[in-house]
């Protein structure tokens, strides 16, 4: 706020009467009403929108870094806890645990080529 | 959670960042914009499905964790496998805090799916990136109003080929549907020939072949 502000006179809001004869004439979106008003909000308030770009950023927060707390431990879905996460394309801690989805996965990948060679 | 106390100062920081670069520009210095977290507008819960046929279904079902800001999806997202590396007959699903990940929920039984159905190719090429990007698209709230309708995402790792679908509540919201339908094609670079379609979950469960007809495709 500046100082040097001016008394301001104050006036109505300018409104437009807008007569509908035929429901043709109502407007498609719920946002909008006959003659063009929009709103900015939405009716429970405003939706927290993040895109692509800003949620890929978030990635390497450093809050992101540690696993949740009470992440349950379930074989072949989450890591060890003691993996960090920087290892985890280059390094190995990673691999113990790939071992045995991979030696489950193969196992299930050979059954289904049989599966189809016997067709 | 402890997230919920600084919320109006997250928000606030929130959009600035949207804007501007000066956020993801700063130094490594420990600055404390650096712990920041960001409130997403739905908690969200992650759900593992594994098929151990000796268990019921519902057994079989485990909840992995539920978060409600942008970090909390992360270090989750981080420290779990890629669906590529989940064994056959395994899911994860991602639903609505308080949404079952099955059809009898009443949130989704009058719903449907848009399916996006892969090769075994896929696997190695797609699988991992389409399903982080539907997973982006949930959390951010991609879809406008319509996604108000969002459900959930569900990956289903099967040796057929795999797919990943985005449920909605009601297959008869037709403009929603299509919404959501026509950007998830284009955020996942489906080229437009390709055409995916929606199903409800009501003709999915009572299919007598092995297609389920489409309500409507993009």
């Amino acid at each position: 706020m500046s100082a040097d502000c001016q008394k301001t006179t104050s006036r109505a809001i300018p409104t437009r009467r807008v007569t509908i004869n035929d429901a043709a004439h109502m407007p498609h979106d719920y946002s909008t009403t006959p003659g063009g008003t929009l709103f900015s909000t939405t009716p429970g308030g405003t939706r927290i929108i993040y895109d692509r770009k800003f949620l890929l950023d978030c990635r390497s927060s450093p809050v992101a870094r540690t696993p949740p707390r009470c992440l349950p431990d379930i074989p072949g879905v989450t890591r060890p806890p003691s993996v960090h996460i920087n290892n985890d394309k280059a390094h190995p801690p990673e691999q113990s645990l790939n071992n045995n989805c991979s030696t489950h996965t193969d196992k299930i990948a050979g059954e289904d080529a049989q599966f189809e060679m016997d067709i | 959670m402890a997230t919920s106390e600084p919320r109006e100062a997250e928000a606030e920081a929130e959009t600035e960042t949207e804007e501007g670069t000066t956020e993801p520009t700063l130094p490594a210095v420990a600055s404390s914009e650096q712990y920041i977290k960001h409130p997403l507008q739905n908690r969200w819960a992650l759900w593992y499905f594994k098929n151990d046929k000796s268990k019921s279904w519902t057994e079989n079902l485990r909840l992995i964790a539920k978060f409600d800001t942008v970090e909390d999806f992360w270090a989750l997202y981080n420290h779990i496998q890629q669906p590529s590396k989940l064994g056959f007959g395994c899911d994860y699903c991602l639903f609505k805090d308080g949404i079952k990940p099955m059809w009898e929920d009443d949130r989704n039984k009058l719903g449907g799916r848009w399916l996006m159905t892969l090769s075994k190719q896929q696997r190695h090429n797609d699988l991992d990136r389409y399903w982080m990007e539907t997973l982006l698209c949930l959390i951010g709230e991609s879809f406008d109003e319509a996604s108000e309708d969002v459900c959930g995402a569900v990956v289903n790792v099967r040796p057929k080929g795999d797919k990943i679908a985005i449920w909605t509540g009601n297959c008869q919201n037709r403009d929603a549907i299509m919404t959501i339908g026509q950007q998830y094609k284009e955020r996942l670079s489906v080229p437009v020939k390709a055409l995916i379609g929606y199903q409800s979950h009501d003709d999915t469960s009572s299919k007598s072949g092995s297609t389920t007809k489409n309500m409507y495709t993009v």
